[in-house]
């Protein structure tokens, strides 16, 4: 388990969804904006649920938003 | 910053005020002898004590209830907070027992109206050491993640 990272796409996501503020994407999937920012940093992995919401809110699967690096 | 986080400073503020205003009155008004014989002061007290609890509940509940205020990792953060309360009241109730040790040793009597103030020492530190838990835990997780 040494050195595994959960990478996301967020950011490229919300710019290529007509550049949606990290507000609008909060309001979508039911989470404070601090937790977007937290998560486009890497400084916060979701849960499942949230990865879901955030992965339907952009209508694209759940590896298309996160990967599992090791 | 985060709504919680930002009641968690103006818990810990208004927390310390009150807890600052406490110590000032009790200790002006005349310490535990007098609190044990004049019941305004007790009644100042009281007020005191029972308003900066009821204060910082509805500053944390209010957020709390709030749809969409809270998310999982507030969750997560404000579920890390005890660690902090149950050290701060561990070291409080340690620091009483010594202090208390150590004044009353030679007469081995305690006065009762310390349990009282004991007591009322605890939920102040416990209340406040819940607001500086929440602010610590998005400090941490805000650096280290």
């Amino acid at each position: 388990m040494a050195n595994a990272s959960i990478n996301n796409r967020i950011r490229r996501l919300r710019f290529d969804h007509g550049e949606m503020t990290q507000e609008e994407l909060a309001q979508r999937v039911g989470c404070t904006r601090q937790t977007i920012i937290a998560l486009e940093q890497g400084k916060y992995v979701p849960s499942i649920e949230l990865a879901f919401k955030i992965a339907r809110a952009f209508g694209v699967t759940l590896e298309d938003v996160f990967q599992y690096e090791e | 910053m985060a709504p919680l986080q930002k009641r968690a400073w103006w818990g810990l503020a208004i927390g310390l005020v009150f807890a600052v205003a406490f110590v000032l009155v009790f200790v002006l008004m005349g310490g535990i002898e007098t609190f044990d014989t004049d019941q305004g002061f007790r009644i100042t007290i009281n007020v005191l004590w029972v308003g900066g609890l009821v204060a910082n509940l509805i500053i944390l509940n209010l957020t709390l209830r709030k749809p969409g205020m809270v998310d999982e990792r507030d969750r997560m953060i404000l579920d890390r907070a005890p660690r902090i309360q149950w050290l701060a009241v561990v070291f409080t109730l340690v620091a009483w027992v010594i202090a208390l040790n150590e004044v009353y040793r030679a007469t081995d009597l305690i006065p009762a109206v310390y349990l009282y103030v004991i007591f009322m020492s605890v939920l102040i530190v416990s209340t406040l050491a819940q607001c500086l838990g929440i602010v610590i835990g998005y400090w941490r997780a805000n650096r280290y993640g």
